[in-house]
């Protein structure tokens, strides 16, 4: 029974797959250089423990996890608006430092003891990792579909203007406040779900689940993927997350060859492996290009159209996609 | 939705390379030819906890090597299958699934920290695989279930140790508490201040300071122990700090003992806090005076065959794995035979002295040694063995 | 035991401000945040313990390993933050992953060469400890303040008072403007990374001597603590950065000293950070004021 080690790996990488996405929206979409997602993992696992350890259902847990999680986004999203980048990026790795600190010292939090969870049941199954991978999985894709859907509607556009020049996007009446501070809580909140779901499937969590290193390591993720993109940091977690397992058979060389591995990548692809700009991604976009041809929107149809009947080719310039599709 | 195709689709490709990755063969119960498995995982990578780990992985292959050079288990080789957490505990979780869902695994030893251990527990017991914890400390390792042995004392056991120890014959009066912030910290402290109530003591604590485990600046709470007037120093460190503490008192001159715990009981101690490492007591697990050959022959042994002296951490696990030989040679690889034998052990011969028994919990009853650093070198200087101290149903 | 806890903190400042200068002078022209500095920390410490037990003599244990570390700091700038750097719109956190996978095959390398154990400088002066009224000075402590003090003279010695320093300077005002009047950017980024990762290093055998133990984890303390000094000092602003280094020293060693909080010393000099930050969001020295 193998299968109990590869769901075991396969869980870690989906929670960490919801935490990269979560923190892409922040840095990825809204451009805030977020250094401390972890404190926010952290906040997000602690409140889903101590609410199942007082009975409270494991679902209603996770999204007091959420709620909880994402106030305190809220209030650090009122912060970043004071901050650039670099100040942003060391005060949230503060943030962490401190939440870490607070972790291992209130009584609430099981201080340097750390907390135990109970594994919840859904449905009156005791859950295991299979399941919760599924559950993480399935919230996944809910978070990817809404993401897809919230990168076209107006709040997205507002946040890629943010992420291109807040100036500018001010200028054009957009309120910038605001939607950063969508982009905090909605980020923080996500990334306190995935921490409720960890505390749960680790079965015990202490201050040193949530340091520093775990937010670097979500930040890799992120870049080594593609930030930006919903591909990217999917992929990235994958990488980052199962790549210490994978080269188990490296033994004593692990750590070395997985350091080498992240300063290479970062080196000759700093836009992500899977990035828009990654030769990678392009080789991809190509040769799934050469199998399954775009489907023929509207315009293309009427473009073709026009050609067949002989028009000359410049009124093909209408198949821009999107126009009337 | 094309892009979650292609996502998909590389999510299937990394798992399908993890996989193969792993390729741990799972055998069947094994025959008589087959070498017996022993499960164990230490921190060796990460950079914090690799001298520990390091440690811990080589009396595991030190107490292999042995039991195989004597023949092995009732004729069959053993076979030590070694894994690295790098002190994660999700690592841990991975090992321990993979671990527990192989059958040719006939027991596991953690050569770990808490974190780890104590995530590993409970995949065990539910698994039905044996663990013998060697060194973890967080209390509730063992109360994952009845396949969990430790052979740690319970933290709080050892600070009543060390309490009864500083007021019955360190004869102290004013206490200064210079603690590692961490649950190895907090409980010995937790312990040490019951045991004062419980028994009377004189001593007042002075000072106290918990200290974060990379912080090794102890210039201010040295200082500010000794202006609060502090007559002992009780550090509850491991060596890297309990050794800046020995410095601090020594460089400036301060004249004032310092009582240690099992974390400072190593020989990186002694080089580290160097001339100034001498009159420090610790409790510990080991008596390394002990006319015991077992110890003799270990520490024997280890030096040779690594060229460094071992410290608690290596004992404690080349303990863990002569409690899992004997169990293996009573009872062959039958769990529930094992757990009933180890559950039972009585004045079990260990390189850390007597085994008394082992506890309802399934941790271990065992004297507390105190040592004394005297000419760079740990010497035996009492042994605390109150069965009313020592029992941790008590605790 | 004021008086001694103010020289406690003024011993532990200067390991600060020192070991966060070189993340300074970088960050002044690269504009990033080089955790990698903590492993050139770690690395030179090493170096110099090698050197130290092969000569016996110290002095060439320090200008060795700075040397040789800089050199390495150049190498790394040349091959990995510069190409990094050059590709368009790079958000300044693709850097310092690059900059973390650096650091952590740093710690790394050193476990496999020099092995997880501890090793000691067992450095000895002649001199013992010294009581001047209520203060104990340690013979470390002395090496410490001089050779920060050396440091910080040769720095601005460099700085305002050679070409090479004027087109730092320049450089780090504004590169580009520097560019277009002929300054030899290349030369000032070179310059950065030669002193930042060479006092690292010095900075890195002062602490294995004043703990009289290095290991492979050396480096994980200053990687993070290092950050909240330079952004307290005003990102980039070597001034700046002494000041906050011995700001947090000292916050920390009172702390510690006269309450018992329950926070981590590491925590606490976050908590400062975050205080200060939102209080004056451009830092304790502002940007444009460099040395």
């Amino acid at each position: 029974m193998a299968n109990a080690y590869l769901f075991s790996i396969m869980a870690t990488v989906a929670i960490f797959t919801l935490l990269a996405l979560s923190l892409n929206i922040i840095t990825g979409y809204a451009g805030q250089a977020m250094m401390g997602i972890a404190a926010f993992f952290g906040i997000g696992a602690y409140t889903a423990a101590i609410l199942t350890t007082n009975g409270t259902p494991f679902l209603l847990a996770l999204l007091a996890a959420m709620v909880v999680t994402g106030v305190f986004g809220a209030l650090l999203g009122v912060i970043s608006l004071r901050l650039q980048e670099d100040f942003l990026a060391i005060t949230t790795i503060g943030i962490n430092f401190v939440m870490a600190a607070v972790f291992n010292t209130l009584k609430i939090t099981g201080g340097t003891l750390g907390l135990t969870t109970k594994k919840p049941e859904i449905f009156g199954v005791r859950m295991n990792n299979f399941h919760f991978f599924i559950l993480t999985v399935i919230i996944v894709v809910i978070v990817c579909l809404l993401i897809n859907k919230m990168r076209k509607s107006w709040f997205g556009m507002a946040l890629a203007s943010i992420e291109n020049d807040p100036a500018a996007a001010r200028s054009f009446g957009i309120n910038v406040s605001k939607y950063q501070i969508l982009a905090f809580i909605i980020g923080t909140a996500l990334s306190g779900l995935a921490g409720g779901i960890y505390s749960h499937r680790m079965g015990f969590i202490s201050a040193t689940d949530f340091a520093f290193t775990v937010s670097i390591q979500v930040v890799s993720m992120c870049v080594i993927g593609g930030l930006g993109t919903i591909r990217g940091p999917i992929f990235g977690a994958i990488l980052i997350t199962s790549l210490p397992e994978i080269l188990r058979f490296a033994d004593n060389y692990r750590a070395l060859v997985y350091s080498l591995l992240l300063v290479i990548m970062v080196r000759f692809m700093p836009g992500g492996l899977l990035g828009d700009d990654s030769p990678i991604w392009k080789l991809i976009v190509k040769g799934y290009r050469k199998f399954v041809p775009r489907k023929k929107t509207r315009a293309d149809l009427i473009a073709e159209e026009a050609v067949s009947a002989g028009a000359a080719p410049g009124t093909q310039s209408v198949k821009q996609e999107g126009g009337l599709a | 939705m094309k892009k979650l195709l292609v996502t998909l689709l590389s999510v299937a490709m990394v798992l399908a390379m993890t996989a193969c990755g792993s390729g741990s063969g799972s055998g069947d119960g094994g025959s008589s030819e087959d070498p017996i498995k022993i499960g164990f995982f230490a921190p060796v990578s990460a950079p914090a906890a690799s001298a520990d780990g390091t440690s811990a992985l080589n009396s595991a292959k030190l107490a292999v090597e042995l039991c195989n050079a004597n023949g092995g288990i009732n004729g069959r080789q053993v076979e030590l299958v070694d894994f690295d957490d790098k002190l994660d505990t999700k690592e841990a979780a991975n090992i321990a699934e993979n671990l527990a869902s192989d059958d040719s695994i006939a027991a596991v030893v953690s050569g770990s920290y808490s974190g780890p251990t104590k995530v590993a527990a409970p995949i065990f017991q539910d698994a039905g695989k044996l663990m013998v914890s060697a060194y973890a400390v967080h209390p509730d390792v063992v109360n994952a279930g009845d396949l969990i042995f430790s052979q740690s004392f319970p933290q709080k056991l050892q600070g009543a140790a060390a309490a009864y120890y500083a007021t019955n014959e360190l004869k102290a009066k004013k206490v200064a508490i210079i603690s590692v912030d961490l649950d190895f910290g907090s409980a010995q402290v937790e312990g040490f201040k019951e045991e004062l109530k419980k028994i009377n003591s004189p001593i007042e604590i002075v000072y106290e300071q918990a200290i974060d485990i990379s912080d090794n600046d102890m210039s201010s709470p040295v200082t500010a122990a000794a202006a609060a007037g502090a007559d002992l120093i009780y550090s509850v460190n491991y060596y890297e700090q309990a050794a800046q503490v020995l410095r601090e008192v020594g460089q400036k001159k301060l004249d004032i003992p310092v009582l240690g715990c099992e974390g400072a009981d190593s020989f990186e101690l002694l080089n580290i806090a160097g001339e100034y490492a001498d009159g420090l007591y610790i409790t510990t697990n080991m008596n390394r005076d002990d006319e015991n050959e077992q110890t003799q022959e270990y520490i024997k042994n280890y030096v040779e065959k690594y060229d460094i002296q071992p410290d608690m951490v290596g004992a404690s696990v080349y303990d863990a794995f002569q409690v899992v030989f004997a169990a293996l040679e009573e009872c062959g690889e039958d769990t529930a035979a094992m757990q009933k034998y180890i559950a039972g052990l009585e004045n079990f011969n260990t390189v850390t002295g007597e085994l008394i028994r082992y506890n309802d919990d399934g941790s271990a009853v065992k004297p507390v040694q105190i040592q004394l650093v005297t000419n760079g070198e740990y010497h035996y200087a009492g042994v605390i063995d109150d069965p009313e101290i020592i029992d941790p149903a008590n605790y | 035991m004021f008086e001694q806890q103010f020289m406690n903190a003024l011993a532990i400042g200067s390991v600060y401000a020192l070991t966060a200068m070189g993340a300074t002078l970088i960050y002044g022209i690269m504009g990033i945040l080089d955790i990698a500095n903590a492993g050139a920390y770690l690395v030179g410490a090493y170096l110099g313990w090698y050197i130290y037990h092969a000569t016996g003599n110290i002095a060439l244990a320090f200008i060795g390993s700075a040397i040789a570390v800089g050199a390495l700091g150049v190498l790394l700038q040349k091959t990995i933050y510069s190409p990094i750097l050059a590709k368009q719109n790079t958000l300044s956190i693709i850097p310092l992953v690059a900059a973390v996978g650096l650091f952590t095959m740093s710690s790394d390398v050193i476990r496999l060469i020099c092995g997880p154990y501890s090793k000691s400088y067992n450095f000895k002066t002649s001199a013992d400890s010294i009581q001047i009224g209520p203060i104990v000075l340690i013979p470390a402590w002395i090496l410490i303040f001089a050779l920060t003090a050396l440091c910080l003279l040769v720095l601005w010695f460099l700085l305002n008072r050679t070409k090479l320093g004027l087109a730092w300077r320049s450089t780090a005002n504004d590169s580009e403007i520097a560019k277009v009047c002929g300054v030899d950017t290349n030369k000032s980024m070179a310059l950065s990374y030669i002193l930042g990762y060479g006092f690292a290093a010095i900075a890195g055998i002062m602490v294995g001597i004043l703990y009289n133990s290095i290991t492979p984890a050396l480096g994980e303390v200053p990687s993070y603590k290092m950050l909240a000094i330079i952004v307290l000092g005003g990102l980039g602003n070597p001034v700046g950065t002494v000041i906050a280094g011995l700001l947090i020293g000292f916050v920390e060693v009172f702390v510690s000293a006269y309450t018992n909080l329950p926070i981590p010393k590491d925590a606490i000099a976050f908590v400062v950070l975050i205080i200060m930050l939102l209080i004056k969001p451009e830092g304790l020295m502002g940007q444009k004021n460099k040395m």
